[in-house]
């Protein structure tokens, strides 16, 4: 298993205030293939968590939904990992509880390597504050009253009152996370979001995440609501992020590409119905799928035609997720092309396929080559 | 159906088109006076395709779209121009009633975020009723039973669905819907206004293989508009690409996307990521989208971020925007760039 | 450090001074349309008035029962009363106790339905359930009746106790509004962000979301205003409460006692309380419309 038992030492503490200018972490830290058990410092770690909620709206009422049934997974500093999977299967719950904004039932997380089981909740905090969410909508994740100075101010008081810093400290500190974003901080610090446009105002997001030195990003959806045109920058932002200052991007999407993007040297996770469904290298997954679901998942990506060719073992698009289907068996039985009644009485575990740092939960693995791949000519 | 099967198959020099805009331009009242929100457009869409409309949000896409309608809402309006559909004529000389008649009958239409336009109060059964006393439909159960065909064609429970509140039914359930209620007064045009966007892939894969479908088997022409080239890619055959009201590049998809010839269209597309091949090669787009007040009024719209004019400066992308011309290599290709103007003249006065 | 540094290009909007003054915002906003300088101007006015006005005529105003109910005049713009003084003088005099006593219960219901709104709003949970118990039972008290009891007790000579006592039963509706205001915001990014940086609940609570609130409160604060003045002069009217002091109330009173809308003698004296209530009214609505605009920077530009 990728999850270790590890040693928390000191030097988890001294992660809390590890300087954000670059050294803290090299950049080498970025390979995180998360199957060996190095580097630990910075890493993040989830054990099988899950968490139900009383179903709202009318055709499920007062079922209980199961958004994560036993997650786990593992980001070491400057790492990166996606999470995939169609609307509701809980990534945006998982983002949201390792960003401490949503509790969890059961489970245990690691953030910065320390464990937070044993913490007093007011103890919890800081760690949590080492994980910042950078929401789907960047117009609604800014108070459209303040200014970007206002907006980067206030945390950076509350810190510079924490460390005994001075006010030039602040300033000084305002004008450097907008440069790590970049944006010029002359221009930005005295507009309001309205006057900026998607991009920079999701730098702007990033920016503020960045004065409290976080140890990792939550990504959720956050290019899919800025223009084409500027999504690529941001994207290159949070990947110069990773290897920069070290931090750990979790990735949540639903477009594939995007995720491959920002962590073509990290890990994807394939998730259905609150559990992980594959899980291995990036392009491992995207080139060799073995579970039908991911396979479904790669299947509906659109092709370029004229720059690109279908799989050779494209599948036909599966109906949509329905959350009344059994839950006795794999939980993707009933929309399974390949399923049989093993599949819908039994429930196959995450494993291992052949020894490596691929794994999968299904019975009848199969390599079927399904996303589309550059026409030879271009 | 023969017919319709040979109109998808025939190419687009082969029958007049089923929908000609020339020279539109529409514009909107503002604190700051009119501004154009598309401004001299020319489109065609060829009978039997799929032509897919994108461009980046504020492009006006929704507004070219709605202008087939004949519905540009106040404080929009249609300054210039003329929109012939086939069998309706100029839609901007066409009376409120008979373009009313002609929305939803003639022309179908599915608004964008057409998940959230179904009435919460009322069901999908006593929408359509309605939908069908509006334009005067005799024959209730011939509406009933056609909407039916379309659902169940759809996949849908179509008993059910007609039964359900829009909040009982999922977002790409909802989709469907539109999309049948755009259809069931048996329109020939069929305008898609970001269909897919708020889906996720699999929910967007199916709508599309439905939008296929229904377009082949009645023959429709259709016009798809979304930001997303990837959705544009999987099922038009032609495709427009709007930058700050105007049309920049228009021809065959693949054709297109294999090479680009409008700048703009060029850097759009580098700036995609892809699921395979080379990541590196993807490259962002400097600068931001201009928005209506912000739109150049004099030169190419997209000077500012042109990467071709930051190299060659040509005087003539100052001084005024370029009309959307046909390309030299006879592939139909239509673009509206000077740099790539001067590029045919110069290959043409060589072959010469 | 970032290779592509995201420089605005030449289509970007002229930088508008971003970090206005409140006033010049306000002056920006209200210029921006004719009826909102008319409504400022008229609410300027009457806040001069209260102010400054009655030091402008003596403490007892001079009586004259030999011109009694006369109409306007030169020497009198607005006639006289039934005792011969002067109308103008008794509308200008009688301003002040309306109008500070309208100011401190708006301000008074602002002030504790805003509190106790957002308070409830962003808590939500036990506080939340225990608050809005209360707030419904202030709601459910009917003011006027409670107002007639407890004058009983107090004179209300005072604007003060009469502005205190009708603004503690007046914040509900303000609470309840707050609070639905404040559990919408309290879904968006920005709040979760905050609690996510660490920020304390006072500063989440004042810096990010009453900013907000805030136009939705000024507006409060000043339709209040109008109402209170309405109640106010309503139960002066009315005679319940006890004067020793002139007021716009007392003067509609006494004008009906005498019988001016029977002889119809001494018209103008009836009047002029009305017509300045109304048109304090109107000035309040026109600036009203601005209150959006003043507390929201996007919709302040352009
Ligand atoms: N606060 C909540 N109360 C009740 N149910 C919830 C709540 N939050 C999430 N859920 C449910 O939990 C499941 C997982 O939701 P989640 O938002 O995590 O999915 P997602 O993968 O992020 O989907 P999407 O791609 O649409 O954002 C869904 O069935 C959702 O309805
Ligand atoms: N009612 C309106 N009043 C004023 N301006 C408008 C109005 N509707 C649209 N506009 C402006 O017209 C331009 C084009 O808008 P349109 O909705 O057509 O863009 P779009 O390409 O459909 O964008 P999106 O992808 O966001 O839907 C935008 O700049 C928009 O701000
Ligand atoms: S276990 Fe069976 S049902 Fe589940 S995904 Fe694999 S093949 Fe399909
Ligand atoms: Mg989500
Ligand atoms: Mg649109």
């Amino acid at each position: 298993m990728i999850h270790k038992k590890r040693s928390l030492d000191g030097a988890t503490r001294e992660s809390l205030d590890r300087a954000t200018n670059g050294t803290g972490t090299d950049g080498t830290g970025t390979d995180g293939t998360g199957t060996d058990g190095t580097g630990t410092a910075g890493a993040i770690e989830a054990r099988g968590i899950v968490k139900s909620f009383k179903a709202r709206g009318d055709v499920l009422a007062g079922r209980t939904v199961r958004a994560l049934r036993g997650v786990d997974f593992r980001i070491p500093p400057g790492g990166a990992a996606s999470f995939i999977g169609e609307s509701g299967c809980g990534k945006t719950t998982l983002g949201r509880i390792l960003a401490g904004v949503e509790s969890f039932d059961s489970g245990e997380l690691v953030l910065g390597g320390v464990p937070l089981a044993g913490l007093a909740p007011r103890k919890r905090a800081p760690h949590f504050r080492r994980v910042q969410l950078i929401h789907q909508d960047p117009y609604s994740a800014l108070n459209p009253t303040r200014t970007v100075e206002s907006i980067l101010r206030d945390p950076l008081a509350l810190r510079a009152k924490q460390t005994g810093q001075s006010r030039a400290w602040i300033d000084g500190r305002a004008r450097e996370v907008l440069d790590l974003v970049g944006l010029d901080p002359g221009y930005v610090l005295p507009r309001f979001p309205h006057q900026l446009s998607g991009g920079m105002r999701q730098r702007v997001v990033i920016a503020r995440a960045l004065t409290v030195d976080p140890a990792a990003l939550v990504a959720d959806e956050a290019v899919s609501m800025i223009d084409v045109s500027l999504r690529l920058g941001v994207l290159n932002l949070l990947r110069e992020l990773r290897s920069t200052l070290g931090v750990s991007v979790l990735f949540i999407t639903h477009d594939v590409a995007t995720a491959r993007y920002i962590g073509a040297d990290g890990e994807l996770y394939v998730i259905y119905r609150g559990e992980i469904v594959e899980h291995g290298p990036t392009e491992t997954v995207l080139a060799d799928p073995v579970h039908p679901y991911t396979q479904c998942l790669l299947s509906a990506i659109p092709v370029l035609h004229g720059v690109e060719q279908p799989g050779a073992d494209r599948l036909a698009p599966t109906e949509p997720l329905d959350e009344s289907q059994p839950e006795d068996g794999c939980l993707f039985a009933a929309r399974c092309p390949f399923a049989t009644d093993r599949c819908r009485t039994e429930h196959p575990e995450l494993g291992h396929l052949g020894g490596t740092a691929h794994e999968h939960a299904c019975f009848y693995p199969q390599r079927r080559s399904v996303v589309a791949t550059p026409l030879a000519d271009t | 159906m023969t017919a319709a099967t040979q109109a998808t198959t025939s190419t687009a020099a082969a029958a007049p088109p089923a929908v000609t805009i020339r020279d539109l331009t529409i514009v909107y009242r503002t604190p700051a006076g009119e501004l154009p929100a598309v401004s001299g457009v020319d489109l065609d869409l060829p009978p039997g395709t799929i032509t897919g409309l994108v461009g980046e949000s504020g492009s006006g896409k929704s507004t070219l779209a709605l202008s087939l309608l004949g519905a540009v809402q106040r404080p929009g309006r249609i300054a210039a121009g003329s929109i012939h559909v086939d069998g309706l004529g100029n839609l901007v000389e066409l009376s409120a009633k008979s373009l009313q008649e002609a929305r939803g009958g003639e022309i179908g239409y599915v608004f964008q975020a057409a998940q959230n336009s179904l009435n919460p109060l009322k069901t999908v059964g006593k929408q359509l009723l309605d939908l069908g006393r509006s334009h005067g439909v005799r024959d209730r159960t011939a509406l009933v039973r056609s909407a039916k065909e379309l659902l169940a064609g759809m996949g849908l429970d179509a008993a059910r669905v007609l039964d359900s509140y829009q909040h009982e039914l999922s977002g790409g359930m909802r989709q469907r819907v539109g999309i049948m209620f755009a259809l069931v007064l048996n329109a020939h045009v069929l305008v898609l206004d970001e269909p897919t966007t708020a889906l996720d892939m699999i929910s967007q894969a199916n709508v599309l293989k439905i939008v296929r479908a229904v377009h082949t088997e009645r023959g429709l022409t259709t016009l798809l508009v979304t930001h997303d080239i990837g959705v544009v890619a999987e099922v038009a055959e032609r495709i427009a690409v709007m930058y700050g009201g105007v049309v920049v590049e228009q021809g065959e998809t693949a054709d297109v996307l294999r090479a680009p010839k409008h700048p703009y269209a060029r850097a759009l597309i580098n700036a995609i990521p892809r699921v395979s091949g080379d990541l590196s090669a993807a490259r962002p787009l400097p600068g931001r989208p201009p928005t209506l007040g912000t739109i150049p009024t004099r030169g190419c719209v997209f000077r500012e971020r042109c990467a071709v004019y930051a190299e060659r400066q040509l005087p003539a992308c100052v001084a005024e925007q370029p009309p959307l011309a046909p390309v030299a290599d006879g592939s139909g290709r239509l673009v509206a760039c000077h740099a790539v103007a001067v590029e045919d003249q110069q290959a043409t006065g060589e072959t010469a | 450090m970032v290779t592509a540094v995201e420089i605005p290009t030449g289509n970007t909007p002229a930088l508008t001074p971003a970090r206005r003054g409140f006033w010049r915002n306000l002056w920006r906003v209200l210029r921006r349309k004719p009826t909102r300088v008319a409504g400022a101007v008229i609410v300027a006015l009457f806040v001069v008035m209260g102010v400054v006005g009655p030091f402008l005529y003596p403490a007892n105003l001079p009586t004259d029962p030999g011109n009694a109910y006369a109409g306007p005049s030169g020497s009198h713009l607005l006639g006289t009363d039934f005792q011969g003084t002067d109308v103008l003088a008794l509308l200008v005099t009688g301003s002040r106790y309306v109008l500070v006593a309208a100011v401190i219960a708006a301000a008074c219901t602002v002030v504790v339905g805003t509190g106790i709104g957002l308070y409830a709003g962003y808590r939500r949970g036990g506080p939340d359930s225990v608050l809005m118990r209360i707030t419904d039972f202030i709601i459910t008290i009917p003011g006027l009746p409670l107002l007639l009891v407890l004058s009983t007790l107090w004179k209300y000579s005072n604007p003060l106790t009469m502005g205190l006592v009708l603004g503690v039963t007046g914040w509900g509706s303000v609470a309840r509004a707050v609070r639905s205001q404040t559990l919408s915001l309290r879904e968006r990014g920005f709040i979760e962000a905050a609690r996510g940086l660490g920020l304390s609940t006072a500063h989440v609570v004042r810096k990010e979301l009453l900013p907000n609130v805030a136009p939705y409160v000024a507006m409060n604060l000043l339709i209040s205003v109008t109402v209170y003045i309405y109640l106010e002069v309503g139960l002066f009217f009315l005679g319940v409460l006890p004067f020793n002091e002139n007021n716009w109330g007392v003067m509609i009173s006494q004008a009906v006692q005498n019988g001016v809308t029977q002889t119809g003698q001494g018209l103008a004296y009836l009047l002029s309380p009305l017509v300045a209530i109304l048109l304090l009214t109107l000035g309040i609505v026109l600036l009203v419309d601005a209150m959006d605009e003043v507390f929201n920077p996007r919709l302040r530009e352009d």
